[in-house]
């Protein structure tokens, strides 16, 4: 029912004249997108839909509303509707924020405020913003991108002209608290099938920076990284799926419950990025390597304590092209590859290790305000983006995803 | 040879055809925005939302119509992009909080009216279009 109230209210936002409306004695300004997506696999479901089937399970609707009170003060919230296959089907703030801007020199903004690591982190979630309809997973994974989003704290930003030429150097500093909650999808789907859960959810500080140089207006090469300077630990909740033998022969029945702590000690996530953009052809690169260490402590079992390593690294190369000015195509190849993992397992292919996808697109601009998108993704390994639930009979190493997507925003 | 003359021509009145659209556009500013003249640099960073001053010092808000033939001419001489695309640039600034979409009027009337009456406002209009009340900008 909420889903059909929601779609109602999207399509109602979408069949009205697509003009923001200004209320001009307080600056205020509204502006919305909804999108609609159908997913469909030749094997394997993925993201959490039944998709092998064609799943329609892909619904956002989004709601912005800014004011300018002041020339150099800016605020504005932002609200979104989010359906996934299982994941969502809920209302949450997307960020909320009061920005400074003193000059293109120095500003700030703080509050629940967008993170700026990479190339698009900031717009992973603005579908409107790009070309296709799902951005390289081994960077942009969409299961696990509330994590990264956004963070409680804030932005010094800022950029400066090099002497009288064209270069450019812009930066980017952000601090404060990262929080997941506990039903977030990257909790959910890691800790799927073990009997874990981290009732608080997770959060902890950090503290990043970016720089971006731009030798001349078309071209942009930068790097940014977060550094998680402590030890981060939440509550942890162990359910034990089924018994287990400790060593001394005691036996722990299924349906034991043990309290403990997860933790992650600092670690860092850098970016190394780069994007060229002239006329009627965009390419860009990207580099990513998250490598951390993440350890469970139960008190009362010490001997279930355990450890492990990751250390994912992943790059994708894109280009679209302007074939009219209506239409544009698109292609990238993107990998993600977890070194710590074996390479095989009793004696097969370890596809877990690995996801491989490289994609063909297109988008339509029908015009301002009506868009559609067509992907076709051809995906090797089984690192991302499949969870265990929907794919009782284990996961294929190949698929194929297509995907068609519909967006109205104004 | 006659027909590399013929070629010639029409390269020719191609090029004057095309000089002509961008003659066509001219950049206003609020009397009060100190500079004189702006780079095409400068002119794309303000209006695509990655600047908000321009050298030799003020800041400066862009005014944009909403659509038409100056719009038109106006984003290709100094964006480089349609008005589908350039509109997707500056939501991309608003859904991600890092802007307002600018402020887009209907005429050239309106938008000559509105950037005599605003501080750092800074728009476009056609050539033929009067302008009483704000200065013109050369684009170098």
């Amino acid at each position: 029912m909420k889903r059909l109230l929601i779609g109602a209210l999207g399509l109602a936002l979408g069949a009205a004249p697509a003009i923001a409306q200004s209320l001009e004695d307080l600056n205020i300004q509204i502006h919305g997108y909804a999108t609609e997506g159908l997913l469909y696999t030749t094997q394997n479901n993925v993201f959490t839909t039944d998709s092998s089937d064609g799943s329609p399970a892909w619904t956002e609707v989004v709601l912005n509303v800014t004011a300018q009170p002041m020339p150099k003060l800016r605020v504005g919230m932002q609200g979104r509707y989010f359906l996934l296959g299982n994941i969502g089907n809920n209302i949450s703030l997307d960020w909320a924020e009061a920005d400074y801007k003193q000059n293109d020199y120095f500003g700030f903004r703080f509050g629940k405020v967008k993170t700026p690591i990479g190339l698009f982190n900031e717009i992973q979630d603005i579908d409107p913003a790009y070309n296709f309809a799902l951005l390289p997973q081994s960077v942009y994974d969409i299961l696990s991108r509330t994590t990264w989003l956004t963070h409680l704290g804030g932005v010094a930003y800022g950029s400066a002209r090099i002497g009288s030429t064209k270069q450019k150097l812009e930066y980017r500093i952000w601090g404060g608290q990262q929080v997941e909650l506990p039903n977030d999808p990257n909790i959910m789907l890691g800790l799927e099938g073990t009997g874990i859960s981290l009732p608080n959810g997770w959060t902890g500080p950090m503290l990043g920076a970016a720089l971006h140089y731009k030798p001349t207006p078309s071209f942009m090469i930068g790097a940014s990284n977060t550094f998680f300077r402590t030890t981060w630990s939440a509550q942890a909740k162990w359910q034990l799926p089924s018994s287990i033998t400790l060593p001394g022969g005691t036996v722990l029945p299924a349906g034991t419950i043990l309290q403990g702590t997860n933790g992650t000690p600092p670690s860092q996530l850098p970016y190394y990025f780069a994007k060229y953009e002239k006329d009627k052809v965009m390419v860009a690169y990207e580099y990513m390597r998250n490598q951390y260490l993440s350890f469970y402590i139960w008190p009362t079992e010490p001997l279930l304590n355990s450890s492990f390593r990751a250390d994912q690294r992943s790059w994708y190369a894109m280009g679209t092209y302007k074939v009219t000015g209506k239409l544009t195509a698109g292609l990238y190849d993107s990998q993600s590859i977890d070194h710590q993992q074996p390479l095989s397992v009793s004696g097969s292919p370890n596809y877990a290790r690995y996801s491989k996808d490289w994609t063909v697109n297109a988008r339509y601009d029908f015009n301002s305000y009506i868009y559609a998108k067509f992907d076709e993704h051809f995906i090797s390994g089984t690192e991302l983006d499949y969870d265990t639930a929907l794919n009782p009979n284990g996961i294929e190493p190949t698929t194929k995803l297509m995907i068609l997507k519909i967006g109205v925003t104004f | 040879m006659k027909k590399l003359i013929v070629i010639s021509l029409l390269l020719t009145a191609a090029l004057v055809v095309a000089a002509r659209a961008q003659a066509q556009v001219i950049v206003i500013a609020n009397p009060g925005v100190k500079a004189t003249e702006v780079t095409k640099n400068d002119l794309r960073d303000v209006f695509t939302g990655n600047a908000t001053t321009l050298p030799g010092g003020g800041s400066v808000v862009p005014i944009l119509l909403k659509a038409g033939t100056v719009h038109e001419e106006f984003l290709q001489a100094y964006i480089g992009k349609n008005d589908t695309a350039y509109r997707a640039g500056w939501r991309s600034l608003v859904f991600s909080g890092q802007a307002s979409m600018p402020k887009s009027l209907d005429t050239d009337a309106a938008v000559v009216d509105f950037v005599a009456h605003n501080t750092g406002a800074i728009g476009y209009i056609g050539k033929a279009t009067p302008h009483e009340g704000v200065k013109v900008l050369a684009v170098k």
